[in-house]
């Protein structure tokens, strides 16, 4: 489903984010993606979004390159992806249901269908009763959970997760995994950037990046 | 054409809905058009004021044709056959009346109350002469083809001048002229500063929804989402500006008839300045809204490609 092949990426002339990385995703897979801060984890991410281009090798997505993708091709293959990055991203302007409805609306949805699977999508994540709130008045776990919300209310093929309990208690955290698990169990791929090593203990597989390179669970 | 509809119902809620968050910003703005398109708008009401009254003048040019001194009565009346046929030939019709020496120096002394300085000449210094009356011309404009049917008429033998008095009716024709031309010039620039205007309205809207834009990205939103809002809030923009900038030119032909009465009181004229019709009213709104649109597409390109 996700195919990296030796693909590196450098910012400028000497600092390299990604070396070398090869690597293949199936579909349904839930995998963790482990490393220190700056190892290129979320650099790894927002290629498989095309948020970044690769400076030399190939990235598909299913069956797609998309280093050959046109931008005006770009939108299209956002709307299979669920992305969550480190800061929720959340707009204050505007509450929380229509945060959640936002992907829908953007891919010309009807508003009360919008509303119906964005209603739907907080169910699932436990937030149903927040509908009506602003987000600046939630926790930094419920921002998650929303943010959780948001990215599988279109029914992504693939969810790309960056950091999703950081800063979270262990409570708030294991509730966000336990949406995404519950994600993964009905068949969606999970890739989920962390160093948290509670929510590692959880995982079937684990890429490790170090400085950019591979360094285990490539295969 | 249901996704079609939604999609720009949706864009448009979006613009109101970023207008109704910073109204004192919007309304400035809009201020700031429509002082910008009051100036050719109120041009254009003036014009168009007086473009009936020109076309209305009563426009029958005269032709005086004057004998040479030595032409003999005989031969001067003899040519109005061919006067006439010259005045058919132009597909006008015309009115032809000859003048003898004798009649045109007692209307001289009548109308000028020159009478003891012209007796003071001894000979009657006038030529025979005829004048022909033209009709059938619709505006100013037009009776400026007269022109060439004085060429012929002075080509005629015995005829030694040849006078056009449509002269002044040509120079009202130039003068309308001209003020379009100059209406025109003064819109085409207004019309630039109305565009760099929403230009950077819409510049700091893109920067301000920098957040919205992005997270819209991710979520698959093709640059059309995107930049429909935009378009909205400079249509938007334009519309209101130009509804403002008709009322203002409105309001101000209520003091300014009173002066305009006054003047054309001295002329026996009813003549007031009125507002725009209705036809010219939307024309205008639309091009306002337009020229919104326009600065809008501009600004969201260019600002745009710099957040990708």
């Amino acid at each position: 489903m996700i195919e990296f092949h030796q693909v590196s990426k450098q910012y400028g002339h000497d600092k390299s984010a990604l070396s070398d990385i090869t690597l293949s995703i199936d579909k349904g897979e839930l995998i963790f993606l482990s490393g220190p801060s700056g190892a290129g984890k979320s650099t790894l991410l927002k290629m498989i979004a095309a948020m970044e281009k690769p400076s030399s090798g190939t990235i598909t997505v299913n069956n797609q390159d998309i280093g050959r993708l046109k931008s005006s091709g770009l939108p299209y293959l956002r709307r299979n992806l669920g992305l969550m990055f480190q800061q929720q991203c959340l707009l204050n302007d505007r509450n929380v249901l229509a945060n959640v409805m936002l992907p829908l609306l953007v891919t010309g949805h009807e508003k009360a269908d919008a509303q119906k699977r964005a209603r739907a999508a907080l169910d699932k994540v436990g937030l149903l009763d927040q509908a009506n709130s602003e987000p600046q008045s939630l926790s930094g776990g419920e921002q998650q959970r929303v943010a959780v919300a948001r990215a599988i209310v279109n029914r992504p093929q693939i969810i790309l997760a960056d950091e999703p309990t950081a800063n979270l208690d262990r409570a708030s955290a294991d509730k966000v995994m336990d949406a995404l698990h519950a994600f993964h169990g009905v068949g969606v791929t999970c890739l989920i950037a962390t160093h948290d090593e509670h929510i590692l203990s959880r995982a079937n597989r684990v890429i490790y990046l170090e400085r950019g390179r591979l360094a285990g669970g490539a295969a | 054409m249901n996704q079609w509809l939604r999609l720009h119902a949706l864009a448009l809620g979006d613009a109101f809905r970023h207008i109704l968050k910073t109204p004192g910003s919007f309304s400035l703005n809009a201020l700031v058009v429509a002082i910008a398109l009051a100036l050719p708008f109120a041009g254009l009401t003036v014009l168009e004021n007086v473009r009936p009254v020109s076309e209305q003048l009563a426009v029958q040019p005269e032709i005086s044709i004057f004998m040479a001194m030595d032409t003999s009565r005989e031969r001067a009346a003899a040519l109005a056959p061919q006067i006439r046929r010259i005045a058919q030939e132009s597909e006008r019709s015309a009115k032809l009346e000859f003048i003898p020496r004798e009649q045109a120096l007692t209307l001289l002394k009548d109308r000028t109350g020159l009478s003891d300085a012209i007796a003071a000449l001894g000979d009657n210094p006038l030529p025979d002469g005829y004048v022909l009356k033209l009709a059938g011309f619709q505006n100013a404009s037009e009776a400026g083809r007269v022109d060439a049917l004085a060429v012929q008429l002075k080509a005629l033998p015995g005829v030694e001048y040849v006078q056009i008095d449509s002269a002044w009716v040509k120079r009202l024709a130039a003068l309308m002229h001209v003020l379009r031309l100059a209406l025109l010039f003064l819109a085409t620039t207004l019309g630039v500063v109305v565009i760099a205007v929403v230009f950077n309205t819409i510049r700091l809207q893109v920067l301000t929804q920098r957040e919205e834009i992005e997270v819209c990205r991710m979520f698959g939103a093709t640059d059309a989402f995107i930049c429909r809002p935009f378009y909205y809030t400079g249509a938007l923009l334009g519309l209101c500006a130009g509804v403002l900038a008709l009322g203002a030119v409105a309001a101000a032909l209520q003091p300014l008839n009173s002066a305009v009465a006054d003047f054309a009181r001295l002329y026996a004229s009813e003549f007031r300045l009125a507002p725009l019709n209705l036809p010219n009213t939307i024309a205008l709104l639309i091009i306002s809204a337009g020229l919104g649109v326009f600065g809008a597409l501009l600004s969201v390109k260019k600002h745009l490609a710099r957040l990708s």
